[in-house]
C-alpha cells in the first residue's frame, strides 16, 4: 500500500487548479437533477456525490465518434492523407471504482497485445483521479464483481470522501507526479482516517440491494448455452443498442468514409452495438441472426469471454448502467442469477 | 392522450389496438413491458404479429380496417352480460340506448365473421377489458388511418365510456402521437379550422380577441387540410404552398398524383433541414435547422409542455424556423417583432387558455401537461376528471364500414404500410445515420409463407408490387407475423416509396388518408 495523505475539501479546487496550467481537468457535476461530467471550467463541481454519469468515461478515451484521418482524393495521382492525432492532456477527478476497472479493461483490449494509437495517446496523456463510492447506487453490483465499492488499483490518484475532507491514495508515478503540484495541500494521513474509510468501505459493501454470483456464473454460463432463458429475456428488446454504449467496457466501433465533398473524405469510427441485427451481417446470412443470440453474446463477452482474452480483467464492472438505461426492463443480474440457480 | 405516460405502466389492463409500441413509442413501451412483468394483463389488436404483440397475453389478429367491428363486438358482449360500469354511464354519459342499439347486431359471432378472430377471444378481451377500474387503451395509426378512422377512435371512446374507465388514474384512451412535436403544431393552429388551443376561427367572439392583439382582420372560413391542399394543387384551386418540415412526395398517399399536383404550383416554397424529395420540387428552398441548433418546447404525446434547449448554432445560413418566419413576415409588410421563443411563449399563453399558466421559468423543473390555466395550476396529467369538456360523455352510435379498396380478382392482396424501429417517416435524417442505414437500407415487402410459396417468391427476392395507381420493386421478407393475403411495407424509401401505392382515399371527418388499406397484387421481378 502506497503513501495515503489528506486533503481538505475546500481545497481540491485549488489542487486541481494547480494542474490546470498544461491539462484539461475534468469534474463531476449535477445538472437538472442529472450527474454528468465536464470540463472545471464551464460546470458547476461537485466534490461529494452518489452514483456515476450515465455516460462511462471512456467517451474521453474512446469518443463516440472519432475522425482517424482525412484524405484529399482531388487528384489520383497525388493522394494526400492527413491523421487526426490527439495530444491533450487531461485529468479526471472524481471516476467511480467501476469506471476505474472498466479503463482497466479498455487498456488490456487496446494496449496489450495490438496497441491502439488513438485510444493510446489519450491515456498516455491523461491522469486518473478516483473517488469511493460511500454508498452504491440502485442498480450497481460492483461488490459482486470485485470492482468496488471501494477500488485497490486501476487509479493514478483515489479520493475517499470523509466528510469535510479526503483521505487520498496514490497509485502510480503519474499521480505522484501530480500530488506534487499542489504538495502544499497534503497532509499526512492518520491512523484514524485509515480507521474511517475503511468503516465506510464496510458500510458501503453492505448496502448493495443487488448482487450476482460471479465466478460460478462465469462457471454455469457454457452449460446455458442452449437454454431458453436466451429467448425468454431477450423477447422485449427493441434493438437501441443503448446496454453497449453506457457500457464501460463495450469498445466494439464500426468504420465510415465519410464524403465532405470536393474529393475530401474523412474516415471515422463510431460506436457500435452488438444488439444490432447489422453487426453481425454477412453478404448472405447472419451469424447472430435472433435476437437471443444476440443477448447471449453480450452476457458471454462480458462474464466469460473478456476475461478469459485479457489475463482475467472484468468484462462487466457492476455499474449497473445497462440494466437503467433498458426500455425493455433487461437486467443482467438478474440473467446470471437464473444461470447461477441452475 | 387523456392520461400520461408513466399510468400505464399502474394499468391493470392494457388494450393496444393498431400500435407498433416496441418499434414506435419506446418509452410508451417500456411501461408496457413493465407492467407486463408486474401482472398487467395485455391485450393486442393488429393484423401483424408485431413485437407488442408477443409480449401480449391475448393477441387477436384482425382484419386491417375492421376495428369499429371488434369494439361493437367486445360492447354488445359487455352490455349484453351487464358488465358495463352503470353508475359511470348513468352520471357521467349520455346517448347509451342509442349505442345500445347500434351495437345490438354486432354479436362477438358476427365480430368474429367481420374481423377475423375467433369469437372467443373477442369475449375474452370483453371480460378482461371490462373487469377492471384500470383498464388503459392504447391506439395509434392503425386506427386512424382508414376511412373510418373518425370512426375507429370515437369506438374506443365508447368503449372507455362504457366500462367506466376514463377520468381516471391509468385508464383512458390514448393516442400515441409519432412526432416529437405533432401534439405541439396541432396546439398551436397547425389545422385549417382553428387558432391556437383549439380556438375555432369561425367563432366570433375567439377570432376577434385574436384580431385585437394581433390588429389584423382574420378570415372566419376554415382552410383545406393538408390533404386536401394536394387535391386543390392539382384542380388549380390553389396556387401556391409554403410548405415546412415535410416531405408529402414520399408520405402522402398516391405519390404519383402528389408528384402531379405540386408540380402544377405557381409558386412552391420548402422549408427543411435536407434537400428532400419535395424540396427537389421547390422554386425556393429556405434552411431551417434541426431540434438542436434552436431554442423553444415541444409538447410532447402525453400533452406535455416541455423546454428544447439550442445545443449548437445554426450551420451555414439556416435560422430557427420562427425567425424565418418573422422574417417573411416583415418582408410582406407585417411587423413581427419577437426577441425569442419565450417572448412568442408569452403571446401563446396571453391567447391560449390551456397554455395560460404556462412560462419558461415554470418550464424549467420538467415541463407541465396541459390544461394548464393559470400560473398556480399544476398542470393535468389526466383529462375528464370529474366531467367532461362538453359535460357529458356522448356515446356516438357507430357501425361497421369496410375499407374503401378491397382485394379483387385483379389486385388480390391487402396492402398495409407503416414504419420500421430504425427510420423515421420519410428518412430525410435517419436515412443519412450510418448505422441506421446498416440495420434497414432499404424497402422491404412482408409476405406471408404459404403467399409467398404460392407466388414462388422466395426471401430476398425482388418482387414487384403494384396497385391501380403505381408500382414499385422491392426485396420479398417472408415472414410468420402476417396473414394470408395481407403484405406490408414500409413507407420510408423514396426510391420504392409504399406511397406510389396508396390511395388518395380520405376519412371524411379528419381527412386522414387510408395508408392501412388499399390492394396491389404482386410479381416475381
Amino acid at each position: 500500500m502506497s503513501e495515503m495523505k489528506i486533503i481538505s475539501k475546500g481545497n481540491l479546487a485549488d489542487f486541481l487548479k494547480a494542474l490546470n496550467g498544461d491539462r484539461e481537468v475534468i469534474v463531476s457535476s449535477i445538472e437538472n437533477g442529472t450527474l454528468i461530467m465536464g470540463n472545471m471550467g464551464s460546470v458547476k463541481m461537485e466534490t461529494g456525490f452518489n452514483g456515476r454519469p450515465l455516460i462511462p468515461p471512456k467517451e474521453y478515451f474512446f469518443p463516440q465518434r472519432e475522425k482517424i484521418f482525412t484524405f484529399n482524393a482531388k487528384d489520383p495521382k497525388k493522394v494526400d492523407i492527413v491523421a487526426h492525432t490527439n495530444d491533450a492532456k487531461r485529468v479526471i477527478w472524481g471516476l467511480r471504482p467501476c469506471d476505474l476497472y472498466g479503463i482497466k479493461t479498455l487498456d488490456e483490449i487496446y494496449m496489450s497485445n495490438y496497441v491502439d494509437t488513438y485510444y493510446k495517446a489519450r491515456r498516455d496523456n491523461t491522469v486518473l483521479m478516483g473517488l469511493n463510492c460511500n454508498e452504491p447506487c440502485d442498480t450497481c453490483f460492483c461488490d459482486s464483481t470485485k470492482t468496488g465499492p471501494f477500488a485497490s488499483e486501476a487509479f493514478d490518484v483515489m479520493f475517499t470522501d470523509l466528510g469535510d475532507k479526503y483521505l487520498v491514495n496514490i497509485g502510480s508515478d503519474k499521480g505522484k507526479k501530480a500530488i506534487e503540484k499542489g504538495s502544499k495541500l497534503f497532509g499526512a494521513a492518520t491512523d484514524a482516517d485509515k480507521a474511517k474509510a475503511a468503516d465506510l468501505e464496510k458500510k458501503s459493501k453492505g448496502a448493495f440491494k443487488r448482487s450476482v454470483r460471479s465466478a460460478e456464473a462465469k462457471k454455469k454460463l457454457p452449460g446455458s448455452w442452449d437454454d431458453k432463458l436466451w429467448s425468454e429475456e431477450s423477447l422485449p428488446c427493441i434493438l437501441c443498442g443503448g446496454c453497449n454504449f453506457v457500457c464501460p467496457t463495450c469498445h466494439c466501433f464500426n468504420i465510415e468514409d465519410i464524403n465532405e465533398g470536393d474529393g475530401v473524405s474523412t474516415r471515422v469510427r463510431y460506436w457500435d452495438s452488438c444488439q444490432l441485427g447489422g453487426f453481425t451481417q454477412m453478404a448472405a446470412e447472419n451469424t447472430r441472426e435472433h435476437q437471443s443470440e444476440r443477448l447471449r453474446q453480450r452476457i458471454f463477452h462480458k462474464c466469460v469471454y473478456t476475461p478469459d482474452k485479457y489475463n482475467g480483467v472484468p468484462g462487466c464492472t457492476g455499474c449497473g448502467r445497462c440494466i437503467e438505461v433498458c426500455p425493455a426492463d433487461i437486467d443482467i443480474t438478474h440473467i446470471l442469477g437464473r444461470v447461477t440457480s441452475k | 392522450m387523456t392520461n400520461s405516460i408513466n399510468e400505464i405502466g399502474e394499468a391493470e389492463v392494457i388494450l393496444a389496438i393498431g400500435s407498433n409500441t416496441t418499434e414506435q413509442h419506446p418509452l410508451v413501451s417500456h411501461q408496457i413491458i413493465k407492467a407486463v412483468k408486474k401482472g398487467t394483463k395485455l391485450i393486442v389488436a393488429d393484423p401483424r404479429k408485431t413485437q407488442v404483440a408477443k409480449l401480449a397475453g391475448l393477441y387477436m389478429s384482425l382484419k386491417p380496417g375492421s376495428d369499429v367491428a371488434l369494439l361493437n363486438g367486445m360492447m354488445n358482449y359487455i352490455i349484453s352480460e351487464g358488465l358495463y360500469d352503470k353508475q359511470f354511464v348513468e352520471t357521467r354519459t349520455e346517448g347509451f340506448e342509442e349505442l345500445k342499439k347500434a351495437v345490438s347486431d354486432c354479436t362477438p359471432q358476427k365480430a368474429s365473421e367481420i374481423t377475423g378472430i375467433p369469437v372467443g377471444d373477442i369475449i375474452s378481451a370483453a371480460k378482461t377489458y371490462a373487469g377492471s377500474k384500470k383498464s388503459s387503451i392504447i391506439y395509434c395509426m392503425g386506427v386512424t388511418q382508414h376511412v373510418t378512422g373518425v370512426d375507429n377512435v370515437m369506438s374506443c371512446a365508447n368503449l372507455a365510456m362504457l366500462t367506466g374507465n376514463v377520468g381516471k388514474p391509468s385508464t383512458g384512451v390514448n393516442p400515441l402521437r409519432g412526432q416529437s412535436n405533432v401534439q405541439g403544431a396541432c396546439d398551436m393552429g397547425g389545422l385549417p379550422n382553428v387558432f391556437t388551443g383549439y380556438q375555432a376561427v369561425n367563432n366570433d367572439e375567439l377570432r376577434q380577441k385574436f384580431e385585437k392583439v394581433w390588429g389584423v382582420t382574420l378570415s372566419p372560413k376554415p382552410g383545406f387540410t393538408a390533404t386536401q391542399m394536394i387535391e386543390c394543387a392539382a384542380d388549380g384551386r390553389l396556387k401556391a404552398m409554403y410548405i415546412m418540415g415535410e416531405n408529402p412526395m414520399v408520405s402522402d398517399p398516391d405519390s404519383n398524383h402528389t408528384e402531379h399536383a405540386l408540380k402544377k404550383l405557381e409558386f412552391l416554397v420548402v422549408q427543411d433541414i435536407f434537400l428532400t424529395e419535395t424540396a427537389k420540387l421547390a422554386h425556393v428552398v429556405l434552411p431551417g435547422v434541426s431540434p438542436a441548433e434552436k431554442d423553444g418546447t415541444f409538447s410532447n404525446t402525453e400533452r406535455r409542455v416541455q423546454r428544447i434547449r439550442k445545443a449548437i448554432d445554426p450551420i451555414g445560413n439556416s435560422r430557427p424556423d420562427w425567425q424565418i418566419i418573422c422574417e417573411l413576415s416583415r418582408q410582406m409588410g407585417y411587423k413581427m417583432d419577437y426577441a425569442s421563443p419565450e417572448e412568442i411563449m408569452k403571446e401563446i399563453a396571453k391567447l391560449t387558455p390551456s397554455y395560460g399558466g404556462i412560462t419558461y421559468s415554470r418550464l424549467e423543473n420538467g415541463g407541465l401537461a396541459w390544461p394548464c390555466p393559470t400560473t398556480e395550476h399544476p398542470g393535468t396529467p389526466y383529462l375528464h376528471k370529474d366531467k367532461f369538456a362538453r359535460g357529458l360523455g356522448k356515446f356516438m352510435p357507430i357501425t361497421y364500414k369496410q375499407p374503401a379498396e378491397l382485394p379483387d380478382g385483379e389486385y388480390p392482396f391487402m396492402l398495409t404500410t407503416g414504419r420500421t424501429g430504425f427510420h423515421y417517416h420519410t428518412g430525410t435524417m435517419t436515412r443519412r445515420v450510418p448505422i441506421l442505414d446498416r440495420e434497414v437500407p432499404g424497402s422491404y415487402v412482408e409476405i406471408s409463407k404459404s403467399d409467398a410459396t404460392k407466388l414462388g417468391i422466395r426471401n430476398g427476392a425482388m418482387t414487384k408490387v403494384s396497385s391501380r395507381r403505381g408500382q414499385i420493386v422491392v426485396k420479398a421478407k417472408v415472414v410468420d407475423t402476417i396473414q394470408e393475403g395481407l403484405v406490408f411495407i414500409p413507407f420510408h424509401f423514396a426510391e420504392a416509396a409504399a406511397n406510389r401505392l396508396t390511395a388518395a382515399n380520405l376519412d371524411p371527418v379528419a381527412k386522414i388518408p387510408e395508408y392501412k388499406v388499399c390492394a396491389v397484387k404482386l410479381e416475381r421481378n
